[in-house]
């Protein structure tokens, strides 16, 4: 086998340096043509992403998580339409090597349809897969194009892509080295036949998807050439390279800005699959020197027998979530934006496990690293004129359901549940708060399709999806609040249903400058009743997630882990209360603006109970803020604070002899370091 | 101007090479070392500030057991400068180290000044 090493992986990432034949095209580039060839490429995009919306069958592809990215001829990353930032910067990977590797043998030809969702070759995970085209210009390889989106039926040991109990790549069903799955502009039916056979639980959703991938791929290729025949090769293959070095400048332009330092945070989940257990889902610690960032992963905890680990390029990946949304986010999307930025991985970590490793829930292992790398950059930039753009981090929760079976058509399906994943609460900002079920922190423009869309796709009843109050983390500045739904069983005798999540004993999030994080995401289930009969029974009430564990409608909320294997759900009864997890806050609770919690009640983000503990509000009997006695309720506190703190080293003398019970640390690694005590042996 | 803000509730002076609390302006112990040293902790059980809402082993708090909460006070006001949530034991997080050195090299070099608001300007 000859997978790409970790070395070649990050190197990968880093630009071919131009040739002398690139630099005199950039230098023939006349002014003002420039700024209008970039936004052609945009353009074209655009349409590529819109066509591959519309083209998708599954409901993340259709929710838009998903990236159209064109390449020049050695593959780096010269701009892209998302969707998801997941991919903004790691395809290269696969390009070159599939540059590097088949160049001969089978040869790239002009009309070549490639294909891989291996993430051991450069990917997230294999969900997310990609169609690669070469695009040739008088017989020349000029450019490639390529389409990534997410399909959630993988024919891995569970459905949905993500399963939970794979313990080892053998058991996640479909992974494709970079390969080609087609010629002359045509996929090959055998190959497209393996599809079918892989998704067989979700055939509709595999090949559409499939399709849609190649379909946009193309598009994007065909509009490439109409610019290749308009403006000419010289043109557009300076335009390519002037817009990598524009994209690395401004990179290193952002960078210089800051204060040089070294900044830190750690992180927590609470299981891998279905093992519950105490992870340091990461130990970050960047360093910023000059107009370049080095980020240090030594100290995560020990890749898992489970599928919650994550290749090192997926790591990167989700950096690029966070950093091109709030820091890159007027640059290209491109990996040169990415070129003043290296890392360091330790070996056998779950953010660098093994090949064997199952990494198909690497979304899950990576959410630390989506969470740190907000808290450490935010820390560098506060102190520099960009520190508007300062925020505490997302949820990062991605509680995802899956559901498969027999759908109320007839239809088999298998797919993950874009509602629930596309409402979390944003992390709250420097200068205001999170916004309230802003989306998804894995694809900043996915969109929560509509109730009765789902409905209407899924053998389901939504009776319930409303904000979910108190789930954004307090602050001067509060956490967007995430998302709470019924899901019941409707029009099908029974489905499969499934969870993902670590955060149900620990939210894995730090907050920023004083702030809390967002409460943890227990599964609740509701015994006892039917839902759809309590509803039509009722007589009275508003069906509110307070009103259901409340015990209003019924029965008797049960909780347990959010995370579950894949079990069946009878007809009428609730699958689970799907939360969507709130944004962390920013800044001392007792600086908010009481005008801002009296907003908060009257919205019912933020309950009354919450408003008098967590930000010091004093209700008059109307249940208002009363501003005079909320100050010296306030006054109050911050004597209590000083009553009970001790001084740092008083307090660490005596914190650094406690641990937590060995019972939890299975996962951890060695305490407190993390390092790996016993490598893991898969078959 | 020597007062850099780098944290929300943190100034440091560059010259002096202090932290200080940006808002009652206390003196936080030396720039070299961890601004924490100069702060008052407080450990709280999450449940403290994250109510359990249900019964059971699993509640929308986090579990005491597994993490703590810390709450770090700026001893002059009882400002809420940092919060971490921690498993008992583990180390506590030094977040910032600021590189004081090449803050003065870049403001003697004219390269970047700090302006009214506290920041860091890049003037090159």
């Amino acid at each position: 086998m000859t997978y790409p090493t970790l070395e070649q992986k990050m190197q990968a990432l880093k630009v071919v340096p131009a040739s002398d034949y690139e630099r005199q095209c950039v230098d023939a580039i006349p002014a003002g043509d420039y700024e209008i060839a970039v936004q052609r490429t945009a353009d074209i995009l655009d349409e590529g992403y819109e066509v591959f919306m519309r083209s998708s069958r599954s409901s993340m592809g259709v929710a838009g998580d998903s990236i159209v990215a064109m390449f020049t001829a050695a593959g780096d990353l010269v701009n892209a339409s998302a969707g998801t930032y997941l991919h903004a910067v790691i395809p290269p990977i696969v390009i070159k090597y599939i540059l590097a590797r088949h160049a001969e043998n089978p040869g790239i030809n002009d009309g070549d349809i490639w294909y891989t969702n291996d993430a051991l070759y450069g990917g997230i995970h294999n969900p997310d897969q990609v169609a690669m085209m070469p695009v040739f210009f008088d017989g020349e390889l000029v450019a490639w194009t390529a389409a990534l989106s997410h399909t959630t039926e993988t024919g891995a040991i569970e459905p949905g892509g993500m399963p939970l109990s794979a313990t080892s790549r053998f058991e996640e069903g479909m992974n494709l080295p970079p390969m080609r799955v087609g010629q002359n502009f045509s996929i090959n039916d055998d190959v497209l036949e393996m599809f079918a056979a892989f998704g067989i639980r979700a055939e509709a959703n595999v090949t559409v998807d499939m399709r849609a991938r190649a379909t946009t791929a193309d598009r994007v290729r065909v509009r490439l050439l109409e610019m290749f025949e308009r403006e000419g090769k010289e043109f557009v293959t300076g335009l390519f390279r002037r817009m990598l070095d524009d994209a690395e400048a401004g990179a290193r332009a952002r960078i210089s800005s800051w204060a040089d330092g070294t900044f830190r945070c750690v992180n927590f989940s609470d299981a891998a699959g279905l093992t519950q257990g105490l992870l340091r889902n990461c130990q970050m610690e960047l360093t910023k020197k000059g107009d370049h960032l080095t980020i240090d992963f030594t100290g995560t905890s020990p890749e898992t027998p489970s599928s919650y680990n994550a290749h090192p390029q997926a790591v990167v990946g989700h950096l690029a979530n966070y950093i091109y949304e709030y820091v890159f986010h007027d640059l290209p999307i491109s990996s040169a934006t990415f070129a003043p930025i290296d890392f360091i991985f330790p070996e056998n970590s779950m953010l660098s496990p093994d090949a064997r490793a199952a990494t198909s829930n690497a979304v899950m292992a990576a959410s630390g690293a989506m969470s740190a790398i907000a808290n450490c950059i935010s820390r560098a930039r506060f102190g520099s004129t960009d520190w508007r753009q300062v925020t505490a981090s997302q949820g990062n929760g991605g509680n995802a359901s899956v559901l498969a079976g027999v759908s109320q058509w007839g239809a088999f399906f298998a797919d993950m549940i874009a509602y629930p994943i596309n409402t979390e609460g944003q992390g709250a900002h420097a200068t205001s708060d999170g916004m309230d079920a802003y989306g998804f922190p894995w694809c900043a423009f996915g969109r929560a399709p509509d109730v009765e869309s789902m409905e209407n796709e899924f053998p389901m009843l939504i009776p319930m999806s409303s904000h979910w109050r108190d789930s954004g983390g307090a602050g001067k500045y509060r956490g967007g609040v995430g998302t709470a739904q019924l899901w019941v069983t409707h029009h099908a005798p029974y489905v499969f249903a499934m969870a993902i999540a670590d955060n149900s004993i620990v939210q894995t999030p730090q907050p920023l400058f004083g702030g809390y994080s967002q409460p943890t995401v227990p599964g609740v289930v509701l015994n006892g009743i039917n839902v759809t009969e309590a509803l039509a029974t009722a007589e009275s009430g508003t069906l509110t997630l307070e009103a259901l564990l409340a015990g209003e409608f019924g029965g008797t909320p049960t909780s347990s882990t959010y995370g579950s294997a894949i079990h069946p759900v009878n007809g009428g009864d609730s699958i689970i209360i799907g939360l969507s997890t709130g944004g962390t806050g920013y800044g001392d609770p007792l600086d908010r603006e009481i005008d801002s919690i009296d907003q908060d009640l009257v919205k019912q983000l933020v309950s009354p109970e919450s408003a008098v503990h967590l930000y010091g509000a004093v209700l008059d009997r109307n249940g208002r803020v009363d501003r005079d006695a909320t100050i010296g309720r306030r006054a109050e506190i911050v004597a209590e604070r000083l009553a009970r703190g001790v001084p740092y080293d008083e307090f660490e003398a005596a914190w650094s002899e406690r641990k937590p019970d060995d019972s939890i640390l299975g996962l951890f690694g060695h305490w407190p370091d993390g390092a790996v005590v016993t490598p893991l042996m898969r078959p | 101007m020597t007062k850099l803000h780098v944290a929300e509730y943190l100034d440091i002076d560059v010259e002096a090479e202090r932290w200080h609390c940006h808002d009652c302006d206390r003196d936080l112990g030396p720039a070299r070392e961890n601004y924490k040293r100069g702060l008052l902790v407080a450990e709280r059980d999450p449940s403290e500030v994250h109510p359990k809402v249900i019964e059971g082993e699993y509640t929308f708090s986090p579990n005491g057991d597994w993490v703590r909460l810390l709450e770090f006070y700026c001893p002059g006001c009882g400002r809420q400068v940092e919060t971490e949530y921690l498993p008992a034991g583990h180390p506590l997080t030094r977040d910032t180290d600021i590189d004081i050195d090449s803050i003065k090299a870049r403001i003697a070099a004219g390269e970047a000044r700090i302006n009214e608001e506290g920041k860091l300007e890049v003037t090159l």
